[in-house]
Protein backbone atom coordinates (compact mmCIF):
# COMPACT_ATOMS: atom_id res chain seq x y z
CA UNK A 1 0.00 0.00 0.00
CA UNK A 2 1.43 3.65 -1.11
CA UNK A 3 -1.58 5.50 1.04
CA UNK A 4 -2.07 7.26 -2.26
CA UNK A 5 -5.84 6.62 -1.71
CA UNK A 6 -5.73 8.92 1.13
CA UNK A 7 -6.55 12.57 -0.15
CA UNK A 8 -5.34 15.96 1.69
CA UNK A 9 -7.89 16.28 3.50
CA UNK A 10 -7.22 13.00 5.16
CA UNK A 11 -3.55 12.99 5.49
CA UNK A 12 -4.14 15.87 7.71
CA UNK A 13 -6.83 14.36 9.95
CA UNK A 14 -5.15 11.73 10.48
CA UNK A 15 -1.55 13.21 10.22
CA UNK A 16 -0.64 11.86 13.92
CA UNK A 17 -1.85 8.11 12.80
CA UNK A 18 0.01 8.34 9.56
CA UNK A 19 3.35 9.21 11.05
CA UNK A 20 3.04 6.27 13.48
CA UNK A 21 4.97 2.91 12.41
CA UNK A 22 2.30 0.61 13.29
CA UNK A 23 -0.63 2.58 11.61
CA UNK A 24 0.78 4.40 8.78
CA UNK A 25 -0.68 4.98 5.60
CA UNK A 26 -1.72 1.52 5.08
CA UNK A 27 -3.16 1.22 8.42
CA UNK A 28 -5.30 4.67 8.13
CA UNK A 29 -6.75 2.71 4.93
CA UNK A 30 -7.46 -0.36 6.28
CA UNK A 31 -9.60 1.76 8.81
CA UNK A 32 -11.16 3.73 6.21
CA UNK A 33 -12.29 0.67 4.63
CA UNK A 34 -13.22 -0.99 7.68
CA UNK A 35 -16.44 -1.55 8.96
CA UNK A 36 -17.58 -1.74 13.20
CA UNK A 37 -21.06 -2.64 14.34
CA UNK A 38 -21.31 -1.09 17.76
CA UNK A 39 -24.32 -3.08 19.77
CA UNK A 40 -25.68 -0.22 22.13
CA UNK A 41 -24.82 3.58 22.28
CA UNK A 42 -24.96 3.78 25.67
CA UNK A 43 -22.57 4.49 28.22
CA UNK A 44 -19.98 1.81 26.92
CA UNK A 45 -21.39 2.73 23.24
CA UNK A 46 -20.60 6.14 23.40
CA UNK A 47 -16.93 6.37 23.70
CA UNK A 48 -16.81 3.53 21.56
CA UNK A 49 -18.84 5.74 18.40
CA UNK A 50 -16.95 8.34 19.28
CA UNK A 51 -13.25 7.19 19.37
CA UNK A 52 -14.00 4.97 16.39
CA UNK A 53 -15.56 7.67 14.34
CA UNK A 54 -12.67 9.97 14.94
CA UNK A 55 -10.22 7.09 13.92
CA UNK A 56 -11.99 7.16 10.47
CA UNK A 57 -13.79 3.62 10.72
CA UNK A 58 -15.42 3.65 7.23
CA UNK A 59 -18.60 1.74 7.90
CA UNK A 60 -19.92 2.60 11.63
CA UNK A 61 -23.39 0.80 12.34
CA UNK A 62 -24.89 1.76 15.70
CA UNK A 63 -27.90 -0.59 16.90
CA UNK A 64 -29.83 0.18 19.95
CA UNK A 65 -34.08 0.19 20.03
CA UNK A 66 -33.95 3.03 22.97
CA UNK A 67 -34.60 6.84 23.39
CA UNK A 68 -32.14 9.19 25.37
CA UNK A 69 -33.38 9.50 29.32
CA UNK A 70 -32.17 12.69 30.66
CA UNK A 71 -30.54 10.19 33.73
CA UNK A 72 -28.36 8.51 30.65
CA UNK A 73 -26.64 11.74 29.94
CA UNK A 74 -24.09 11.58 33.45
CA UNK A 75 -22.33 8.73 31.60
CA UNK A 76 -23.92 8.48 28.33
CA UNK A 77 -21.46 11.22 26.34
CA UNK A 78 -22.58 10.66 22.97
CA UNK A 79 -25.56 12.21 23.56
CA UNK A 80 -26.67 15.82 24.28
CA UNK A 81 -29.51 16.87 26.69
CA UNK A 82 -31.77 18.75 23.47
CA UNK A 83 -31.56 14.22 22.38
CA UNK A 84 -33.83 13.75 25.17
CA UNK A 85 -36.44 11.51 23.75
CA UNK A 86 -34.85 11.12 20.36
CA UNK A 87 -33.79 7.12 19.74
CA UNK A 88 -29.89 6.33 20.64
CA UNK A 89 -29.07 5.21 17.33
CA UNK A 90 -30.22 8.22 15.61
CA UNK A 91 -28.73 10.80 18.18
CA UNK A 92 -25.50 9.00 17.90
CA UNK A 93 -25.42 9.01 14.12
CA UNK A 94 -26.03 12.66 14.26
CA UNK A 95 -22.75 12.62 16.05
CA UNK A 96 -20.42 11.17 13.69
CA UNK A 97 -21.47 13.05 11.17
CA UNK A 98 -20.65 16.02 12.52
CA UNK A 99 -17.51 14.52 13.72
CA UNK A 100 -16.39 13.00 10.26
CA UNK A 101 -17.96 12.84 7.07
CA UNK A 102 -15.12 10.36 5.82
CA UNK A 103 -17.24 7.73 8.16
CA UNK A 104 -20.87 6.19 7.00
CA UNK A 105 -22.49 5.75 9.89
CA UNK A 106 -25.71 3.80 9.90
CA UNK A 107 -28.05 3.44 12.54
CA UNK A 108 -29.94 0.51 12.99
CA UNK A 109 -33.27 1.54 15.16
CA UNK A 110 -33.67 -1.95 16.29
CA UNK A 111 -32.97 -4.55 19.58
CA UNK A 112 -30.97 -7.42 18.56
CA UNK A 113 -32.52 -10.51 18.37
CA UNK A 114 -32.22 -13.94 17.21
CA UNK A 115 -33.99 -12.97 13.68
CA UNK A 116 -31.81 -9.75 12.74
CA UNK A 117 -28.62 -11.08 14.32
CA UNK A 118 -26.85 -13.04 11.70
CA UNK A 119 -27.52 -10.15 9.14
CA UNK A 120 -26.58 -7.18 11.29
CA UNK A 121 -23.30 -8.92 12.75
CA UNK A 122 -22.27 -10.83 10.01
CA UNK A 123 -22.05 -7.28 7.83
CA UNK A 124 -19.49 -6.53 9.68
CA UNK A 125 -16.09 -6.42 9.64
CA UNK A 126 -16.06 -6.46 14.09
CA UNK A 127 -18.57 -6.45 16.53
CA UNK A 128 -18.01 -4.27 20.02
CA UNK A 129 -20.36 -5.60 22.46
CA UNK A 130 -21.58 -2.37 24.74
CA UNK A 131 -24.90 -4.19 25.47
CA UNK A 132 -26.68 -3.87 29.20
CA UNK A 133 -28.13 -7.20 29.25
CA UNK A 134 -26.94 -10.86 29.48
CA UNK A 135 -29.09 -12.11 26.47
CA UNK A 136 -27.73 -9.96 23.91
CA UNK A 137 -24.52 -10.63 24.93
CA UNK A 138 -24.99 -14.26 24.76
CA UNK A 139 -26.60 -13.40 21.49
CA UNK A 140 -23.47 -11.28 20.37
CA UNK A 141 -20.97 -14.05 21.42
CA UNK A 142 -22.55 -17.14 19.33
CA UNK A 143 -23.32 -15.07 16.40
CA UNK A 144 -20.11 -13.30 16.00
CA UNK A 145 -18.68 -16.81 16.51
CA UNK A 146 -21.23 -18.55 13.53
CA UNK A 147 -20.56 -15.71 11.33
CA UNK A 148 -16.37 -15.73 12.23
CA UNK A 149 -16.40 -12.27 13.40
CA UNK A 150 -14.37 -10.74 16.14
CA UNK A 151 -16.03 -9.13 19.26
CA UNK A 152 -14.77 -6.44 21.32
CA UNK A 153 -16.24 -7.34 24.53
CA UNK A 154 -17.00 -4.88 27.81
CA UNK A 155 -19.14 -4.97 30.62
CA UNK A 156 -20.05 -2.81 33.92
CA UNK A 157 -21.32 -2.92 37.50
CA UNK A 158 -21.16 0.04 39.89
CA UNK A 159 -17.33 0.81 40.11
CA UNK A 160 -16.00 -2.45 38.22
CA UNK A 161 -15.46 -3.18 34.45
CA UNK A 162 -14.46 -6.36 32.76
CA UNK A 163 -13.28 -6.49 28.89
CA UNK A 164 -12.04 -8.99 26.76
CA UNK A 165 -11.66 -9.84 23.31
CA UNK A 166 -13.21 -12.86 21.02
CA UNK A 167 -11.47 -13.78 17.96
CA UNK A 168 -13.03 -16.53 15.61
CA UNK A 169 -10.03 -18.78 16.54
CA UNK A 170 -9.84 -18.04 20.37
CA UNK A 171 -11.87 -19.00 23.24
CA UNK A 172 -15.55 -17.39 23.36
CA UNK A 173 -17.72 -15.93 26.22
CA UNK A 174 -19.05 -19.22 27.06
CA UNK A 175 -15.45 -20.60 27.72
CA UNK A 176 -15.57 -18.07 30.80
CA UNK A 177 -19.05 -18.35 31.65
CA UNK A 178 -20.71 -20.73 30.38
CA UNK A 179 -24.48 -19.36 31.08
CA UNK A 180 -26.45 -16.15 31.77
CA UNK A 181 -27.07 -15.90 35.34
CA UNK A 182 -30.68 -15.74 35.43
CA UNK A 183 -33.07 -12.31 34.66
CA UNK A 184 -32.97 -9.96 37.35
CA UNK A 185 -30.45 -12.44 39.57
CA UNK A 186 -27.45 -9.54 38.91
CA UNK A 187 -29.05 -6.15 39.80
CA UNK A 188 -28.38 -3.59 36.65
CA UNK A 189 -27.73 -0.39 36.62
CA UNK A 190 -30.81 1.29 36.89
CA UNK A 191 -31.46 -0.17 40.74
CA UNK A 192 -27.98 -0.32 41.29
CA UNK A 193 -26.01 2.84 39.63
CA UNK A 194 -22.81 2.81 38.21
CA UNK A 195 -20.48 5.64 38.47
CA UNK A 196 -20.59 8.05 35.47
CA UNK A 197 -17.20 7.67 33.67
CA UNK A 198 -16.89 4.04 34.11
CA UNK A 199 -18.18 3.05 31.06
CA UNK A 200 -15.50 5.70 29.28
CA UNK A 201 -13.01 3.89 30.85
CA UNK A 202 -13.89 0.92 29.10
CA UNK A 203 -15.74 1.31 26.14
CA UNK A 204 -11.88 3.05 25.69
CA UNK A 205 -10.74 -0.24 26.32
CA UNK A 206 -13.47 -1.54 23.69
CA UNK A 207 -12.40 1.47 21.25
CA UNK A 208 -8.42 0.28 21.32
CA UNK A 209 -8.98 -3.26 20.59
CA UNK A 210 -11.49 -2.37 18.07
CA UNK A 211 -8.98 0.02 16.44
CA UNK A 212 -6.21 -2.81 16.42
CA UNK A 213 -8.65 -5.77 15.46
CA UNK A 214 -9.34 -3.37 12.37
CA UNK A 215 -5.49 -2.62 11.98
CA UNK A 216 -4.59 -6.38 12.55
CA UNK A 217 -1.72 -4.76 14.96
CA UNK A 218 -0.34 -5.23 18.68
CA UNK A 219 -1.57 -7.72 20.80
CA UNK A 220 -5.37 -8.07 21.54
CA UNK A 221 -6.84 -9.27 25.05
CA UNK A 222 -7.92 -12.56 23.22
CA UNK A 223 -7.67 -14.92 25.86
CA UNK A 224 -7.14 -12.97 29.04
CA UNK A 225 -10.06 -10.98 30.76
CA UNK A 226 -9.23 -7.64 32.19
CA UNK A 227 -10.77 -6.45 35.46
CA UNK A 228 -10.83 -2.66 36.59
CA UNK A 229 -11.61 -1.64 39.96
CA UNK A 230 -12.40 2.49 39.64
CA UNK A 231 -12.38 2.45 43.31
CA UNK A 232 -9.04 0.69 44.03
CA UNK A 233 -7.20 2.09 40.40
CA UNK A 234 -6.66 -1.73 39.54
CA UNK A 235 -6.57 -3.49 36.96
CA UNK A 236 -5.60 -7.12 36.58
CA UNK A 237 -5.60 -9.62 34.05
CA UNK A 238 -6.82 -13.35 34.18
CA UNK A 239 -6.18 -16.09 30.98
CA UNK A 240 -8.72 -18.30 30.12
CA UNK A 241 -8.62 -21.04 27.48
CA UNK A 242 -10.81 -22.74 24.78
CA UNK A 243 -12.95 -25.13 26.49
CA UNK A 244 -13.09 -28.31 24.09
CA UNK A 245 -16.51 -28.98 25.76
CA UNK A 246 -17.81 -25.01 25.16
CA UNK A 247 -21.49 -26.06 23.18
CA UNK A 248 -20.27 -22.62 20.63
CA UNK A 249 -16.98 -22.84 19.94
CA UNK A 250 -15.92 -26.33 21.29
CA UNK A 251 -15.30 -29.66 19.88
CA UNK A 252 -19.06 -30.25 19.08
CA UNK A 253 -19.91 -26.75 18.43
CA UNK A 254 -23.41 -25.97 17.24
CA UNK A 255 -24.13 -24.80 13.50
CA UNK A 256 -27.06 -22.20 14.71
CA UNK A 257 -28.38 -20.22 17.09
CA UNK A 258 -31.94 -22.23 16.56
CA UNK A 259 -33.48 -23.23 20.34
CA UNK A 260 -31.38 -21.08 22.41
CA UNK A 261 -34.00 -18.90 24.78
CA UNK A 262 -31.63 -15.80 25.14
CA UNK A 263 -34.40 -15.03 27.51
CA UNK A 264 -33.33 -16.85 30.37
CA UNK A 265 -30.18 -18.03 31.00
CA UNK A 266 -29.44 -18.27 27.40
CA UNK A 267 -28.34 -22.44 28.03
CA UNK A 268 -27.61 -24.02 24.83
CA UNK A 269 -29.31 -27.47 25.45
CA UNK A 270 -27.80 -30.38 23.67
CA UNK A 271 -30.08 -33.42 22.22
CA UNK B 1 -5.40 -18.23 52.21
CA UNK B 2 -6.56 -15.02 50.59
CA UNK B 3 -10.10 -14.31 49.24
CA UNK B 4 -11.01 -11.74 46.67
CA UNK B 5 -14.51 -11.21 45.45
CA UNK B 6 -15.75 -9.39 41.97
CA UNK B 7 -18.67 -7.16 41.86
CA UNK B 8 -22.00 -8.53 43.71
CA UNK B 9 -20.43 -11.31 45.28
CA UNK B 10 -18.56 -8.86 47.39
CA UNK B 11 -21.70 -7.75 48.41
CA UNK B 12 -22.90 -10.77 49.74
CA UNK B 13 -20.01 -10.52 52.48
CA UNK B 14 -20.35 -6.84 52.73
CA UNK B 15 -16.47 -6.55 51.56
CA UNK B 16 -14.18 -7.54 48.47
CA UNK B 17 -11.74 -9.08 50.70
CA UNK B 18 -13.30 -11.31 53.85
CA UNK B 19 -10.80 -12.57 56.20
CA UNK B 20 -11.63 -16.68 56.62
CA UNK B 21 -9.92 -18.60 59.22
CA UNK B 22 -9.38 -22.01 56.71
CA UNK B 23 -5.43 -22.80 57.71
CA UNK B 24 -6.20 -26.28 57.39
CA UNK B 25 -8.15 -26.04 54.37
CA UNK B 26 -5.80 -28.88 51.87
CA UNK B 27 -7.90 -28.06 49.05
CA UNK B 28 -9.83 -25.20 47.65
CA UNK B 29 -13.00 -26.68 47.83
CA UNK B 30 -12.04 -26.76 51.58
CA UNK B 31 -11.41 -23.05 51.58
CA UNK B 32 -14.53 -22.46 49.84
CA UNK B 33 -16.81 -24.42 52.56
CA UNK B 34 -14.98 -22.31 55.16
CA UNK B 35 -15.25 -18.70 53.10
CA UNK B 36 -19.34 -20.06 52.65
CA UNK B 37 -20.12 -21.57 55.98
CA UNK B 38 -18.86 -17.67 57.16
CA UNK B 39 -20.97 -16.12 54.54
CA UNK B 40 -24.34 -17.94 54.08
CA UNK B 41 -25.50 -15.26 52.14
CA UNK B 42 -22.87 -15.37 49.27
CA UNK B 43 -23.23 -19.71 49.54
CA UNK B 44 -27.15 -18.86 48.22
CA UNK B 45 -25.44 -16.42 45.49
CA UNK B 46 -22.31 -19.21 43.66
CA UNK B 47 -23.95 -22.51 44.55
CA UNK B 48 -27.02 -24.69 42.66
CA UNK B 49 -29.62 -26.58 44.39
CA UNK B 50 -26.95 -29.22 44.55
CA UNK B 51 -24.75 -27.43 46.28
CA UNK B 52 -22.00 -27.46 43.23
CA UNK B 53 -20.49 -24.10 41.60
CA UNK B 54 -23.00 -22.69 39.47
CA UNK B 55 -21.80 -22.46 35.65
CA UNK B 56 -21.27 -18.52 35.82
CA UNK B 57 -19.24 -18.40 38.32
CA UNK B 58 -15.12 -18.50 38.17
CA UNK B 59 -12.99 -19.72 40.91
CA UNK B 60 -9.28 -18.81 40.21
CA UNK B 61 -6.20 -19.56 42.25
CA UNK B 62 -3.08 -17.69 42.04
CA UNK B 63 -5.07 -16.24 38.97
CA UNK B 64 -5.59 -19.56 36.93
CA UNK B 65 -8.94 -21.42 37.05
CA UNK B 66 -9.43 -24.05 38.91
CA UNK B 67 -11.31 -25.95 36.04
CA UNK B 68 -7.68 -25.78 34.29
CA UNK B 69 -6.32 -27.64 37.25
CA UNK B 70 -8.52 -29.95 39.17
CA UNK B 71 -11.29 -28.37 40.23
CA UNK B 72 -12.81 -27.92 43.50
CA UNK B 73 -9.77 -30.69 44.35
CA UNK B 74 -6.96 -28.76 43.75
CA UNK B 75 -4.40 -28.44 46.52
CA UNK B 76 -4.12 -24.99 48.59
CA UNK B 77 -1.64 -23.08 50.51
CA UNK B 78 -1.83 -20.59 53.12
CA UNK B 79 -0.43 -17.86 51.33
CA UNK B 80 -2.44 -18.75 47.79
CA UNK B 81 -4.61 -16.09 46.57
CA UNK B 82 -8.75 -17.48 45.49
CA UNK B 83 -11.34 -15.03 43.92
CA UNK B 84 -14.51 -15.82 42.53
CA UNK B 85 -16.00 -13.50 39.85
CA UNK B 86 -19.53 -13.65 38.33
CA UNK B 87 -19.99 -11.90 34.47
CA UNK B 88 -21.17 -8.91 34.29
CA UNK B 89 -23.86 -6.82 32.12
CA UNK B 90 -24.23 -3.33 32.31
CA UNK B 91 -23.56 -1.20 29.38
Amino acid sequence: MTGLALDSTQLDRYSRHIILDEVGPAGQQALLEGSALVVGAGGLGSPVIQYLAAAGVGRLGVADDDEVERSNLQRQIVHADADVGRPKAESAAEYVRRLNPDVDVEPHETWLDAGNAEDLIGGYDIVVDASDNFGTRYLVNDVARLTDTPVAHGSIYKFEGQATTLRPDGPCYRCLFPEAPEPGEIPDCASTGVLGVLPGTVGCIQATEAVKLLLEAGEVLDGRLLFYDAMDMTFETVPYRRNPECPVCGDEAIDSIEGIDYDHGCSVTAD
Amino acid sequence: MNWKLFADLAEATGESEPEVDAADAATVGEALDALLDAHPALAARVLDDDGDLRGHINLLRNGRDIREGEGLATPVDEDDELALFPPVSGG
